[in-house]
């Protein structure tokens, strides 16, 4: 071949022959490059185009509802909706005009808005609308118009709005539970999201059918029926809001529990807020649930706790007198009764509490150390820390299922402390403590149930996605915090205390006689962040009960510097109290006595 | 008034004026037709298989491609008949026209630009439909190139610096400055260049003068290399293609990477995801690389044999061609198309730089297509008039090749098919 091309290759015939084997040789050159390239690097290229090409993305699942207690059934108090959000592509709109008429014709709005957004020709991403309907959605992609789509979200419903707001939380945009039983349930309600790998366009748009797509489907969170009580919630937040404002209070936290199994039954608080529009919430603390994460030192509410410690320990017995000085020296500081008081002279335990003797209180303490004793020692501030903290798991989070629950302080029993003996009396009557309403009711819970601390839940059961029921069975914390004679002994003198307010003149603590109703007040010093307390500044805080034969329901009260005049606890704790206690006996909530 | 039948009547008499000066007329070379009929259907199917995806990236309906490159066909085919009937003396008489047009087009595609704000003024605008100039240079160029090359050999001065030489020099020159630096397509200039060169080749200019000429092509192309950032950066990314994949060698090594992941099979039709906005023109300059991941080595090779296969049948047609001008308006066009196929192949699959140029009859596009088909369909009508001579019968074709002024083959005196009496070449 090569032979006769030299031979000819003076005559145009031969050059054309030249220049076709050239050719020839070129095209069996590409053959053999692309036998190469795509045979024996195909895997090398194939991998690059993969790596280009496949891509994953999440399929949402969707969120547990959330339900609770409603008479005899459970009923839906979170629910999911499905939204779009509606957005252009506006290089590809050819006619911004007609379509923007269109989207206003569809969702609303005005076309001209529409229409600067769908002029913006330098992007190629613009929202126009979040949550429209999927009705509105359907007519948008009937448009079939190449720049315009719809990107469906699921949505938290409220049906009762605000109801138990701060109990719930919110979801956030990213689908993330915030604050409440959404955030510190969040793994159980927001279920397993599925996964999507696909061959997609440049924009990870997936293309339909392809061998590498995989999907494996999303696992729907768990429904939660909470424990809360739909009716005396709505009643308590309705008490809060009217209170809050004839108390001027600057926010107040209630809790109605069942002390035989940790069952929250209503905790509310005020102000509170809407969670389906919780963007419109401006002050942050607006979203804590208070009742959880606000320990304060509660005030003479304490009493209760330290007289259940006393009895427990043996230092008091229930019916016991001793002779009140009105005031102790301790560490060189004056604790001393409000002048009402009497003076110095004989009292008993159940005065300590009707009157709220700090000087008993502090009293109780020695009694603690050593029989019989009026100086407050080791042993006392030690069993006293060791009941606060060891019993009424005061100081730490209790465990309940919502967010940023707060641990509470309670003083360490630092013997070397020169101020130790003025600290720990101080803790006696509720100050130089801080607890949360939850804490203080849980404990008190403990010792009005015969001395089992329950873990406080606000979960009753959890449907998972296949419908199993898993019920919540009431978890002890703590078996042996009082001994269960100190429930019997403690509820009449709470009961006591109640009467004594209504002999003295407070005529809304006049219950039904079928009913035991007891309690004690608060009136709690602020601290300034800066050292000492404020003069006139008080938290007025609450701590009772109502039933029949036995109480049937604890209810705590925190009202937050209430603008009142007389003591926070009497005027600003105890009639929120005193309103729940009327709504649970005449709302029928209440079991009277047999 | 221009009469369709006076039209008719005009081209019956020029075609036997021109029939009487060839040999018998046999029938045309089908092999011509139907390599070119399976490659716009290959480009038809490949536009359609696209569309979604180029519907996708721009916002116009899918239909919208396919109706267009229908339409192109259609044009196409009218474009072949005319070729293949209008006769090719006529066509060589009117090589000054079709220079000027060639010229005005030039002209309104840099004075009045289609897009004023690209700096490539290549197109014209016709009432709806736009082209691009260059092609139209290019078929004018190998009409007139073609005679003028015949005209030097009969007059035996194919290789006088004055008459041959000069004015290759001058013509190259006005078409480096005018398409390579104004309109900075410097692949169209390349293929002018090859047809050039290796028409001058056939047409017998010394060795010597075509090696002087080629260093002046390499030092323009040099200058032209240097002058523009661009080319360099293409050179440089041809050079080390995995260096600039998320930059400049961005086509590159996706088209390299839609070529492999095609395998040996293919992805399929509707396989392949490379269209969908990874490779950049992906139904223009890169879809042998689409074409390759659909239908994997098996196709491509089909696809080179198409193609090799046409070349083949325009190869044997030079050969065979009655007189110079047809022999060199047959080779002119077999330069242009394998040139172009072999760039643009060449690229795709990284021998080559990337240089902007279209497959010929698979890339989408009514310019390309049509003026393809308005070139195969000259070298159709020369199919009829050839004298065959099987490749390798020497005796035989030691005796056709290369005359011009020999009439013993003609009508008359001898048989098409035995006519060659001697041998002056």
């Amino acid at each position: 071949m090569l032979s006769f091309v030299g031979k000819k290759l003076s005559s145009p015939v031969g050059r054309i022959y030249l220049w076709s084997v050239l050719l020839t040789f070129t095209i069996v050159i590409f053959g053999l490059r692309l036998f190469y390239v795509q045979v024996i690097d195909y895997s090398h290229y194939k991998q690059a185009a993969l790596n280009d090409q496949l891509k994953q993305y999440e399929i949402p699942a969707t969120r547990g509802i959330i339900e609770a207690e409603d008479g005899s059934s459970d009923v839906p108090i979170v629910l999911n909706q499905r939204l779009y959000s509606l957005f252009a592509d506006p290089p590809l709109i050819k006619n911004p005009n007609k379509v923007a008429t269109q989207i206003a014709n569809i969702i609303g709005g005005q076309a001209t808005s529409y229409l600067t957004e769908l002029k913006m020709k330098s992007t190629q991403y613009v929202v126009l609308a979040n949550k429209i309907s999927q009705a509105q959605s359907d007519k948008i992609v009937a448009m079939q118009d190449p720049g315009l789509g719809t990107q469906g979200q699921d949505y938290r419903v409220y049906p009762d709005g605000s109801l138990a707001a701060q109990v719930l939380g919110f979801v956030n945009n990213n689908g993330v539970g915030e604050y409440g039983v959404e955030q510190a349930l969040n793994p159980i309600l927001a279920g397993k999201p599925g996964m999507l790998k696909a061959i997609t366009d440049i924009n990870g748009v997936p293309l339909a059918a392809s061998k590498e797509n995989t999907q494996i489907a999303p696992t729907p969170g768990s429904n939660i029926v909470l424990t809360l009580n739909v009716g005396i919630q709505a009643q308590v937040e309705k008490i809060l809001a009217k209170d809050y404002k004839s108390t001027k209070s600057q926010g107040l936290s209630a809790i109605v529990m069942d002390p035989y199994n940790g069952h929250i039954k209503a905790m509310a608080n005020y102000p509170t807020y809407n969670p389906a529009d919780y963007q419109a919430v401006s002050k942050q603390t607006t979203f804590q649930n208070a009742a959880i994460d606000n320990p304060i030192e509660p005030g003479s509410v304490m009493k209760t706790l330290t007289t259940s410690a006393a009895l427990n320990s043996g230092a008091i017995t229930a019916n016991e007198s001793f002779y009140d000085p009105a005031h102790w020296v301790i560490d060189g500081f004056n604790i001393h009764d409000i002048k009402q008081d009497g003076g110095p002279r004989e009292q008993n335990i159940q005065s300590i509490l009707a009157l709220s003797l700090n000087t008993g209180a502090v009293w109780m303490l020695m009694q603690m150390g050593d029989k019989g004793q009026t100086v407050i020692t080791g042993k006392g501030i030690n069993t006293w820390h060791d009941y606060m903290v060891k019993h009424f798991l005061l100081g730490q989070p209790t465990g309940i299922e919502q967010g940023y629950e707060a641990s509470g302080y309670v003083p360490p029993p630092n013997l070397n402390d020169p101020s130790i003996n003025l600290r720990y009396a101080n803790t006696a009557f509720g100050q130089g403590v801080s607890v949360t309403a939850l804490q203080l009711v849980s404990a008190l819970s403990s010792v009005i149930n015969g001395g089992t601390y329950y873990q406080p839940t606000l979960i009753d059961k959890i449907i998972t996605p296949n419908g199993k029921v898993e019920i919540n069975k009431p978890k002890i914390k703590e078996r042996n915090v009082v001994s269960p004679k100190i429930g019997p002994e403690l509820i009449p003198l709470m009961e006591g205390v109640v009467k004594a307010y209504l002999h003295g003149g407070f005529s809304f603590m006049n219950f039904p006689s079928n009913y035991i109703v007891g309690g004690k007040t608060g009136t709690a010093q602020v601290a300034k962040p800066t050292g000492g307390y404020y003069a006139n500044i008080y938290n007025g805080t609450y701590i009772g009960f109502v039933g029949g034969d036995r109480p049937q329901y604890m209810v705590v009260v925190y009202n937050i510097k209430p603008n009142i005049t007389g003591y926070a606890g009497s005027f600003g704790g105890q009639p929120v109290f005193a309103d729940i206690v009327h709504m649970l006996i005449n709302e029928g909530y209440v079991t009277p006595k047999t | 008034m221009f009469k369709l039948k006076n039209v008719m009547v005009m081209l019956k008499t020029a075609t036997k004026e021109y029939e009487a000066d060839l040999p018998r007329k046999h029938k045309p070379d089908y092999w011509l037709m139907i390599d070119w009929i399976i490659l716009l259907l290959i480009g038809l199917v490949l536009i359609y298989s696209i569309s979604p995806a180029l519907a996708d990236t721009t916002g116009l309906s899918g239909s919208y491609y396919v109706g267009r490159q229908i339409l192109a066909i259609a044009l196409a085919a009218i474009a072949f008949i005319i070729t293949a009937k209008v006769p090719l003396s006529l066509w060589r008489d009117w090589r000054k026209w079709l220079i000027i047009a060639a010229m005005l087009a030039t002209l309104v595609a840099i004075v009045l630009p289609v897009n004023p704000n690209y700096p490539a003024h290549r197109w014209v605008r016709l009432s709806g439909f736009s082209f691009e100039s260059v092609e139209l240079v290019i078929f004018a160029f190998l009409i007139w190139f073609a005679s003028f090359l015949a005209g030097r050999m009969l007059e035996g001065s194919i290789s006088s610096f004055k008459k041959t030489v000069k004015p290759v020099i001058a013509v190259l020159l006005i078409i480096v400055g005018v398409v390579a630096v104004i309109q900075s397509d410097l692949g169209s200039t390349g293929v002018i260049v090859a047809m050039m060169g290796v028409m001058l080749f056939v047409a017998g200019l010394s060795t010597k003068k075509i090696l002087t000429m080629g260093g002046l092509v390499v030092v323009l192309t040099i200058g032209a290399v240097i002058a523009f950032p661009y080319r360099m950066a293409r050179l440089e990314t041809f050079l080390h293609p995995t260096a600039n994949c998320q930059s400049t060698g961005y086509q590159a090594c996706q088209a390299l990477i839609a070529v492999g992941s095609g395998g040996i099979a293919g992805a399929g039709l509707g396989g392949g995801a490379q269209a969908y906005g990874y490779l950049p023109e992906s139904d223009n300059d890169s879809i042998f690389a689409i074409y390759a991941e659909k239908f994997g080595f098996i196709g491509s090779v089909i696809l080179l044999a198409i193609f090799g296969n046409l070349f083949y049948r325009m190869g044997r047609i030079a050969g065979g061609a009655p007189d110079n001008f047809s022999r060199l308006v047959v080779l002119g066009v077999l330069v242009w198309m394998s040139v172009e196929t072999l760039i643009n192949i060449g690229a795709m699959i990284g021998l080559l730089p990337l240089k902007g140029i279209t497959l010929p009859f698979i890339s989408y596009g009514g310019t390309s297509v049509v003026f393809f088909a308005a070139a195969l369909g000259l070298v159709y009508q020369i199919s009829s008039y050839t004298s065959y001579v099987p490749i390798g019968d020497k005796d035989r074709l030691n005796r056709r090749a290369g005359f011009n002024d020999n009439n013993s083959h003609r009508r008359g005196i001898g048989g098409a098919y035995h006519s060659g009496l001697s041998d002056r070449s």
